[in-house]
């Protein structure tokens, strides 16, 4: 079969690693071999993080090839810039929460936050289709913001490009999140999927 | 995860024990084996330090257990004096170090490469190129290591320690051996002092009798027709990206390659059969040219006229981690192969124009951001002038109080380094302030602590204690009561070492409370002698996740009331406070806040209230 290849990133503490996980597990579930490769140093705090995810082929090494990547899921508009510009394929799916994360330089006010509409013009020049929602609104609306990244997830597996199947995501989930924690992470899977569905694909 | 899967090759390699001290990129290993041990019999702990975690891995060695002892790479420079002992000395049980590297310093002062020490010592190295061969040669390196009576160095890098992969296991074996000290072995008492002491030349037997195991082993792996003019040695991780760029490059037929995976002692024979065969050989490898410098020795004897390329005439860049950009344009270049031009060169101009940089910071509610403010405040007081003390940081998250707008922390370099030398400085009337967490004294502050007291250095110790290891992931130290498997225990508190060790001055205080913590910060700085503040409050990280699933109360800024001076901002810079250019106020970002108060203190018009239901 043909690698899939996707590209998440983010900021320290946004759980992108745990996504990371979550995508290898339901990989070997559904039989796929997955190579995954992290980049995060000292991440917990607030610096950039990146995952490379190879589902399927036969790849040695993890990372991604710059402009290989057939998805890019940015949990922050900066950071999906950061990465998706170098790694995403031209005409390849961005999912890019719109919730910013200031870094220290912008809290400090040393620095002004580009302008959102910049950043996606940016990205906008590498592919055309780029689905942009507010996340961390649609976890707070299912009762956590750390549940981020189930809603990231939920729109990823909404956008059927995955190699397996829903059920296999959400089979993962459920055999990995603590059970007090699930019906709040199927809530956020599922208002993630009800975001890609609504498609609001940045003009 | 490449770390899971060696604490997992331990297991199947029947281990009775695991030690090591947290640190990126090597945690993992230990808290995988926190997660497991009791539910396997085995005992796991996090030791006080990495020369420690060694020593009680070799102790269990001495009477017949296999043991694993994981850090990183500069660990190994701290647990460096028992590892030589080791080696003369020899081991009974299986015994396993596992240095990971950091190739590029991702998470590191240095991207210093391991393996000279292990060669320093003769000690074998392994060096795993996926996370199913980091699980099978953790198994073999146990059996290895009881077989020639070496301890034996796994050696990976980051991009291997953080891999995931699917990986196939084997069977958790258990041992069960009866402790027993191995008298004839290592007792002076028994054996003799005569026959324990001087045992170099044993150990150079050791280590040429794993040369010869080595050439036949079958991690290593040769693909060579004979018919190839170039040949490439990919080095443990390193030969993924040669691999995957000689098939990218369509070139495979074309290049000989080795997979080397058994790195020192290198086995001869094995890489003459390359070098004799083709006219040029790359290396590749992370990140000093180990291999490269033995390869060049033995082409002098088997093919003086072979072309040697790698690290050390630059061919690839002498520092830093590989990648597909560096392999794929030098595997292209030796083979005549196009490479398509970088086609988005402009996109990254424009990028590199409107993004920053991110740098770290501490979290949201950081206990640490509300100790330097209190203290900048209190040496600003009582010195004058900022630039009137030197602050000498120490490894852990609130090292980052360098970074603005606190800035106010002038070195680092190494576990329990501030103590250190600070007292050098002190001893010539230039002011010095430690600023140490509370993991960082307990591996190397006390020693440092009860010098400066025996010595009369009047440094002053400020102790950012967060009652955590927090940079590396929440691991235990001896303060915190309980052990990395669970198990209670009494604490021992950093003031009663101080007191103990002759500190006239300790006080405790918590930081939320910045006006206390100014005054405590004070009465420290105008101490004559030694003295302490112990800066004591759970990490911020820590307190959100015991709240789950509550929230944390929600603090608001009262935009009737902001003037908009941004000190808040400018001064303390907690990054859940926000700035509104269109408004000119400030605001709180509810979903990082996590209720610490100290903005609501550092405000001067009174304007960061609790919220109420709201």
């Amino acid at each position: 079969m043909k690698t899939f290849k996707a590209v998440i990133s983010g900021v320290g503490g946004q759980g992108t690693l745990l996504a990371s996980r979550l995508l290898a597990e339901a990989s070997i579930n559904a039989g796929l071999h997955v190579k995954i490769g992290e980049t995060y140093g000292m991440a917990q705090r607030g610096g950039p993080v990146m995952g490379h995810i190879q589902i399927g082929g036969a790849a040695h090494n993890p990372q991604i090839r710059k402009g290989e990547a057939d998805v890019l899921v940015g949990f922050e508009p900066a950071e999906a810039v950061r990465r998706g510009v170098t790694y995403l394929k031209d005409g390849g799916l961005a999912l890019v929460n719109t919730r910013v994360t200031a870094p220290v330089e912008v809290v400090s006010g040393m620095l002004p936050y580009p302008d959102t509409g910049e950043l996606m013009g940016l990205l906008g020049k590498v592919t055309d289709r780029i689905v942009a929602f507010d996340a961390t609104s649609l976890a707070e609306e299912a009762g956590d913001p750390i549940a981020t990244n189930v809603v990231m997830l939920g729109a990823l597996t909404e956008s059927k490009e995955l190699p397996f199947s829903e059920e296999t995501m959400l089979s993962t989930l459920r055999d990995s999140i603590r059970p007090q924690f699930l019906e709040l992470n199927m809530r956020a899977f599922d208002l993630g999927r009800n975001a890609y569905r609504a498609h609001q694909v940045w003009r | 995860m490449g770390n899971e899967a060696i604490a997992r090759g331990a297991v199947e390699g029947g281990i009775a024990l695991a030690s090591g001290y947290p640190g990126t990129p090597s945690s993992e290993i230990g808290n995988t084996f926190a997660r497991v041990a009791k539910q396997l019999g085995i005992h796991f702990e996090w030791s006080a330090n990495e020369k420690v975690a060694l020593e009680v891995a070799f102790g269990a060695s001495m009477v017949g257990q296999r043991a694993i002892c994981s850090m990183k790479h500069v660990g190994v420079n701290v647990a460096l004096d028992i590892l030589n002992a080791i080696t003369l000395r020899g081991v009974k049980g299986g015994l396993v170090l596992v240095s990971t590297d950091d190739p590029s310093q991702h998470s590191s002062r240095t991207e210093q490469d391991n393996r000279w020490l292990g060669r320093h010592n003769d000690v074998p190295i392994l060096e795993p190129s996926s996370p199913q061969e980091a699980k099978d040669l953790t198994r073999y390196a146990l059996e290895l290591s009881e077989q020639v009576k070496l301890p034996v160095m796994i050696r990976t890098v980051t991009r291997l320690s953080h891999m995931r992969s699917d990986v196939e296991l084997g069977e958790i074996q258990r041992l069960d051996r009866s402790p027993a000290f191995d008298w004839e072995g290592f007792s002076y008492r028994i054996a003799g002092f005569d026959k324990l002491f001087r045992r170099h030349r044993e150990r150079h037997g050791k280590i040429d009798s794993v040369q010869e195991m080595f050439e036949d082993s079958g991690f290593n792996e040769l693909k060579l027709d004979g018919e190839e003019r170039i040949g490439v040695i990919g080095v443990g991780f390193a030969i993924t990206y040669v691999r995957d760029a000689l098939e990218y490059l369509g070139v495979e037929d074309r290049v000989a390659w080795l997979k080397l995976v058994t790195t020192h002692p290198m086995p001869e024979r094995l890489v003459a059969r390359l070098i004799e065969s083709v006219d040029t050989v790359l290396i590749a490898e992370e990140v000093d040219p180990f291999i490269e410098l033995h390869v060049k020795a033995l082409a002098k004897d088997v093919n003086p006229d072979v072309k040697i390329l790698g690290r050390m005439n630059g061919f690839i860049p002498r520092e830093g981690e590989l990648s597909h950009e560096v392999i794929d344009a030098r595997i292209a270049e030796l083979t005549g192969v196009e490479l398509a031009p970088e086609a988005r060169g402009d996109l990254e101009e424009a990028k590199g124009d409107l993004l920053f940089d991110r740098m770290l910071t501490m979290c949201a509610g950081c206990p640490h951001r509300s100790t330097i403010y209190a203290l900048k405040k209190a040496v600003q007081a009582v010195k004058g002038d900022l630039m009137n003390v030197v602050v000498n940081g120490d490894i852990g998250c609130y090292g980052l109080a360098h970074a603005p707008p606190m800035e106010f922390e002038d070195t680092y370099f190494c576990m329990g380094a501030s103590i250190g030398v600070s007292q050098g400085m002190q001893r010539f009337g230039v002011d010095a302030i430690a600023w140490i967490g509370d993991g960082t004294f307990f591996h190397a502050g006390i020693p440092a602590l009860q010098n400066a007291v025996h010595n009369k250095a009047p440094i002053k110790v400020v102790v950012a204690d967060n009652q955590a290891v927090a940079m590396t992931g929440f691991q235990t130290n001896p303060q915190l009561g309980r052990t990395a498997t669970g198990d209670q225990v009494d604490p021992i508190m950093i003031e009663d070492i101080a007191r103990a060790s002759g500190v006239k001055h300790v006080e405790v205080v918590d930081p939320y409370d910045l006006d206390a913590a100014e005054e405590a910060f004070k009465r420290m700085l105008g101490f004559d002698g030694v003295a302490m503040v112990i800066a004591r409050r759970e990490c911020a990280m820590v307190a959100v996740r015991n709240m789950r699933p509550e929230r944390p109360p929600v603090y608001y800024v009262d935009q009737e009331a902001c003037v908009g001076c941004k000190q808040c901002l400018n001064t303390y810079g907690c990054p859940a406070l926000m700035w509104s250019e269109d408004e000119r106020r400030a605001s709180i970002d509810t979903t990082l806040c996590m209720g610490c108060t100290s903005c609501a203190q550092v405000c001067p018009v009174d304007a960061i209230h609790r919220g109420g239901d709201a």
